[in-house]
């Protein structure tokens, strides 16, 4: 039974998640409604990673309770999944595949009824067409990541999760993959979860960022609404401030 | 099943076989090495043996144990393939079950063994014609039992994977190895050393193959060992789903997706 309000696309309450002595997320509660843009950063060791590999299904908390799209946590991963996309700038494609047979993978795994016809259109609208006969491997990096970012939002997600999206990305690979997110979104109202160390882009491409620390929230709010009232010009200067703190910490 | 589900199979069947089929390893442990067997087995028995008998019994023997071989070899390999192009995220983001995820890897085993046990039998028919179903019935539920321990090792294996990663790829081998000399595939069990007796007798495959043997010897089946091999069967399938699912709650728990990143 869906406990989450009408809008809302993803719920999660005090989560915690310890790994041995290191608490990696401690009472962090969310609740993201539809079509907001939402951004979580925060230095190194902060929990992001943790954060929305739970909010995936791929990790469970040690206390607390998730809902995805509708579906409780875990019982309902593989439905909430149906109407999910993930990608990581840091993963790699499924090795000896085409493009075009790693994305008919995909959609068929997502429960596309016809997955030809889905990465044909999800190719063109990437601009794309030219790199479906090409094997993964021998993508650049650049060309890898749009694939997986088609292979994330081949059957028209309401959540798009995007860790680094545009991690080792050259600015025109990165700006094509912003401008196809921001379209999703205006068009189609997706909604869109990303982590990301480029402030900027965090700034650009979100209207929502949680900021954590050792685990906890400690600011959530409109980027420059968030800036502001931690006394910051910008993301970026809390970011390293942030991360030097933790630093100091460590030492 | 639903259609969906069934999709999901098919598409990480088709992943499987495509990826298989363009790696030069896969196509040799699937034609060469049966190919290699049914030559040496079945050369030894003309060489060894008198009569048909010897030649029979080692064809037969190394055909049934290549059911087991290349089922576990499709499902080991078929995760360790995803660990090592890091491809295990990728799944776990999508609605893909644990239980489709076995599903595909069982479909690909049963077609590798398909295609194995055919060269072994063209080799037997071919060079020393011998007829793979000299044994008689009992090749049918013998077949099926071997099958499911098969499976058995498959599903250990799988969740062994989960948590060594690429380290248990010797698993896949070893386990096999380890049973083939003590499950008397080609000799009686009294044959081995008696310190290794009571362990042989013990493996449901033992039985299997002593079975076999004397279907090959009598033409009759000997339902009682069968029955005994079924259950030994069963309670290792039982003990390795348990295991797997014991497997997947530490794997989510313990936050292991984060080694395959």
């Amino acid at each position: 039974m869906t406990t989450h309000g009408p809008g809302t696309v993803l719920t999660a309450r005090d989560l915690r998640k310890r790994f041995g002595d290191t608490i990696a997320v401690d009472g962090l509660s969310l609740e993201i409604r539809r079509g907001e843009r939402v951004g979580i950063v925060g230095p190194n060791g902060a929990g992001k990673t943790t954060t929305l590999l739970m909010l995936l299904g791929a990790i469970e908390p040690d206390e607390g309770t998730i809902e995805l799209v509708g579906e409780p946590l875990p019982g309902g991963r593989s439905r909430a999944m149906e109407r999910v996309g993930f990608a990581a700038g840091y993963l790699p494609l499924p090795d000896r595949l085409t493009v075009r047979e790693t994305l008919e993978l995909f959609a068929a795994l997502y429960g596309l009824e016809d997955p030809r016809r889905a990465v044909e259109e999800v190719l063109a609208e990437l601009g794309i067409t030219h790199l479906a006969p090409k094997a993964t491997e021998s993508l650049s990096s650049g060309q890898g990541t749009l694939v997986g970012f088609a292979k994330a939002v081949i059957h028209h997600p309401t959540l798009v999760v995007l860790d680094e999206p545009t991690a080792s990305l050259d600015p025109d690979v990165a700006m094509r993959v912003r401008d196809r997110l921001e379209v999703m979104n205006a068009e189609h109202d997706t909604t869109l979860l990303l982590t990301s160390h480029d402030m900027r882009e965090v700034e650009r491409l979100t209207t929502r960022v949680v900021f954590l620390r050792d685990g906890r929230i400690i600011a959530d709010g409109h980027p420059t609404a968030v800036v502001a009232e931690a006394g910051y010009p910008d993301l970026e200067t809390m970011f390293l401030a942030e991360a030097a703190r933790r630093r100091g910490e460590e030492v | 099943m639903s259609p969906t589900s069934r999709r999901r199979v098919a598409a990480m069947a088709r992943r499987n076989l495509l990826v298989q089929s363009r790696n030069p390893g896969h196509w040799f442990l699937l034609l060469v090495l049966p190919l290699v067997d049914a030559l040496l087995f079945g050369s030894i028995g003309v060489a060894f043996g008198e009569g048909d008998g010897p030649v029979e019994l080692l064809v037969t023997g190394i055909i049934l144990f290549h059911l087991i071989w290349q089922l576990t070899l499709a499902g080991s390999l078929g995760l360790l393939e995803e660990v090592w192009s890091r491809n295990l995220m990728n799944l776990i983001a999508t609605p893909l079950t644990e239980r489709e995820f076995m599903g595909a890897l069982g479909v690909v085993g049963l077609l590798r063994t398909a295609v194995s046990i055919s060269v072994i039998a063209v080799v037997g028919v071919g060079f020393y014609t011998v007829s793979p179903s000299s044994a008689g019935w009992v090749l049918v539920p013998s077949a099926a039992i071997l099958l499911l321990f098969g499976w058995a090792i498959t599903t250990f294996v799988v969740a062994l994977t989960l948590q060594y990663g690429d380290s248990a790829e010797v698993f896949s081998w070893g386990t096999l190895v380890l049973l083939m000399p003590l499950s008397g595939v080609f000799y009686p069990v009294e044959s081995l050393p008696a310190v290794l007796q009571p362990i042989a007798a013990v493996i449901p495959l033992t039985k299997v193959f002593s079975a076999v043997q004397e279907g090959l010897a009598t033409g009759t089946v000997a339902w009682a060992q069968l029955a005994y091999a079924a259950a030994g069967t069963a309670v290792a399938l039982g003990l390795a789903v348990w295991f797997l699912d014991r497997q997947m709650r530490r794997f989510r728990a313990l936050g292991w997706v984060t080694r395959f990143t």
